[in-house]
């Protein structure tokens, strides 16, 4: 039985009739000991099924260990959102756990924020990150149930898609306990900012580039 | 399997049934005379509240000097009249949390925790119940156990006791919904009575997992990587500390409510939002109502008042006319 309702099938295929570059999702799986990893795969190619300029990839995260490398993928359920077709391009976007509940509209902007290839970022921020000359990786820890979640989300995707340096990823943490624990994450949006600055709550992109310099200062 | 992806599509606002004439974020004296004034105007009208006891009028106990309404009268059964009265003439009320804001795009965008909507107009209404000041902990610990949406963080503390500080409709919604997962919540209230509608106070009441400690104000919280307590005061008894890890907190004071612009409005030294004669900020097309302005008494009435000439004006802006049209009868 779809997840997808067929009138939410409706409306997605409505928006999506404005892409206009390819989108290629890849998810990495794995039929056991991964508790979302069936229903993460389905809302996969259930959203690429609504378009034709949407395709999807899905490998078993242990049969495939050299494409999860090439992806820097260490857990899964994890899912990649990059431009498809002739000018395929992996800006760094990642969400590990199940995009579901507020941030299944995450993976829906993401997918039409990657297809537009503009990050809409603000010119500050966009010429912040076009000097970067360090790594950055963001890690943006939410729950299903928080609606200000996205906003961070959102947020460290459009910064990965202005640099190759930096990588944005979401992580549902109550599937990766092991990490909330790391991370001291009792609240969520947390974002930590290669490992050491955090940032509480869905911060506007002004704010965030003052943790940003923190992080890489 | 129910995955909630309902809730993800709400988020991104693109529904038509989302998109309105004019948006006002709370719903108080200032916010529901604007919602009269523009649904009988024939504009599309979305009041966005937090709950009927969220503002100051709300838990006004007795009003006998409101205009035509001669009382005594309590605040929130005013507001209800005048939501009706709004309701009547076409505005839409929904009980919900406006989580960000867009004011620069077209329509305007505002985000609340069951979807996006799209405005030509935004009113912001939200009053000055905004905290002055944080207690000792509270900064140090947000996000290790100090919380503002239970929705949100709730999972984090399962099987564990946690406190909930606060007084009013959103403070008892977030407390029976914690009890889902915590083993025991502490409501802790302020004031010596529940202030929230009546079916909440009952459940709150009833329910096992809740211990209600009525008087009591939230001293501290306390903890070292994570929190691991909350020191409390009861009214003329001696301080004690609640061991518990998850600190929920939902207390009011008197500053204008206006952290969800995110800066996207300048606010003066007391937080407050400059507008023009017609209630309009610096940004075209958002206008700002009531007490959220420092200008004037605050009263029902006089916030009564902005939100009328709030509403004339996004009805010229809307329209694009030059002069205000008043022939609303």
């Amino acid at each position: 039985m779809a997840l997808l309702k067929e009138q939410d099938q409706q409306h997605l295929r409505q928006e999506f009739a404005a892409l206009e570059n390819p989108v290629k999702l890849i998810v990495f799986t794995q039929p056991f000991e991964c508790q979302y990893c069936t229903e993460t795969r389905m809302i996969a190619e259930e959203v690429a099924a609504l378009s034709d300029k949407i395709s999807v990839e899905v490998y078993d995260f242990d049969n495939h260990r050299e494409i999860a490398e090439q992806y820097n993928i260490d857990k899964i359920p994890a899912t990649v959102i990059m431009r498809g077709g002739d000018e395929a391009k992996d800006y760094g976007i990642r969400f590990y756990g199940i995009p579901s509940g507020y941030e299944f509209s995450s993976i829906i902007e993401d997918i039409m924020l990657v297809s537009s290839g503009d990050s809409g970022l603000s010119d500050e921020v966009r010429a912040w990150a076009s000097n970067l000359t360090e790594e950055v990786h963001m890690q943006v820890f939410v729950t299903p149930t928080c609606p200000y979640c996205p906003q961070a989300v959102i947020l460290a995707h459009r910064l990965a898609m202005e640099s190759d340096l930096i990588r944005g990823d979401m992580v549902e943490a109550i599937e990766f306990p092991h990490l909330s624990n790391k991370y001291h994450v009792q609240g969520v949006p947390r974002t930590v900012i290669n490992e050491t600055v955090h940032m509480e709550g869905a911060a506007p992109e002004i704010m965030m580039l003052g943790k940003l310099k923190e992080a890489v200062a | 399997m129910d995955l909630g992806l309902d809730l993800g599509l709400s988020n991104l606002g693109a529904a038509a049934d989302n998109a309105y004439d004019v948006v006002i974020i709370g719903g108080g004296p200032a916010g529901t005379s604007t919602a009269i004034y523009t649904a009988r105007a024939d504009l599309r009208t979305l009041v966005i509240d937090k709950g009927l006891t969220a503002g100051a009028l709300g838990i006004t106990t007795k009003i006998s000097n409101y205009p035509g309404v001669p009382g005594p009268i309590s605040g929130a059964e005013l507001v209800e009249i005048m939501r009706q009265q709004a309701e009547s003439f076409g505005a839409t009320f929904i009980t919900d949390k406006v989580v960000g804001l867009d004011l620069s795009s077209d329509p305007k965008m505002v985000m609340a925790g069951t979807g996006t909507f799209t405005a030509k107009a935004v009113v912001l209404a939200t009053g000055s119940m905004g905290r002055t000041s944080s207690v000792k902990g509270e900064e140090e610990f947000l996000g290790r156990g100090v919380s503002y949406c239970a929705t949100c963080d709730g999972a984090f503390f399962r099987d564990q006791d946690v406190a909930v500080i606060g007084n009013n409709d959103e403070a008892l919604e977030e407390a029976l919904f914690l009890t889902k997962f915590a083993a025991k919540v502490y409501l802790i209230v302020p004031t010596p009575e529940l202030k929230a509608r009546e079916f909440l106070v009952h459940e709150i009441t009833e329910s096992a997992k809740v211990e209600v400690m009525l008087g009591t104000r939230l001293k501290e919280v306390i903890g070292e990587t994570l929190v691991t307590g909350v020191r409390v005061q009861p009214r003329g008894g001696a301080e004690q500390v609640l061991p518990v890890s998850g600190a929920f907190v939902y207390l009011q004071g008197g500053k204008p409510i206006t952290d969800y612009l995110m800066e996207q409005l300048p606010t003066s030294v007391e937080g407050c939002l400059a507008v023009d004669a017609e209630m309009q900020t610096a940004v075209p097309g958002v206008f700002a109502i009531g007490d959220l302005l420092c200008t004037h008494i605050k009263q029902a009435v006089i916030a009564a008042a902005d939100g009328v000439i709030a509403a004339v004006a996004v009805d010229k802006y809307i329209h694009g006319r030059k002069k205000l049209q008043i022939d609303w009868n």
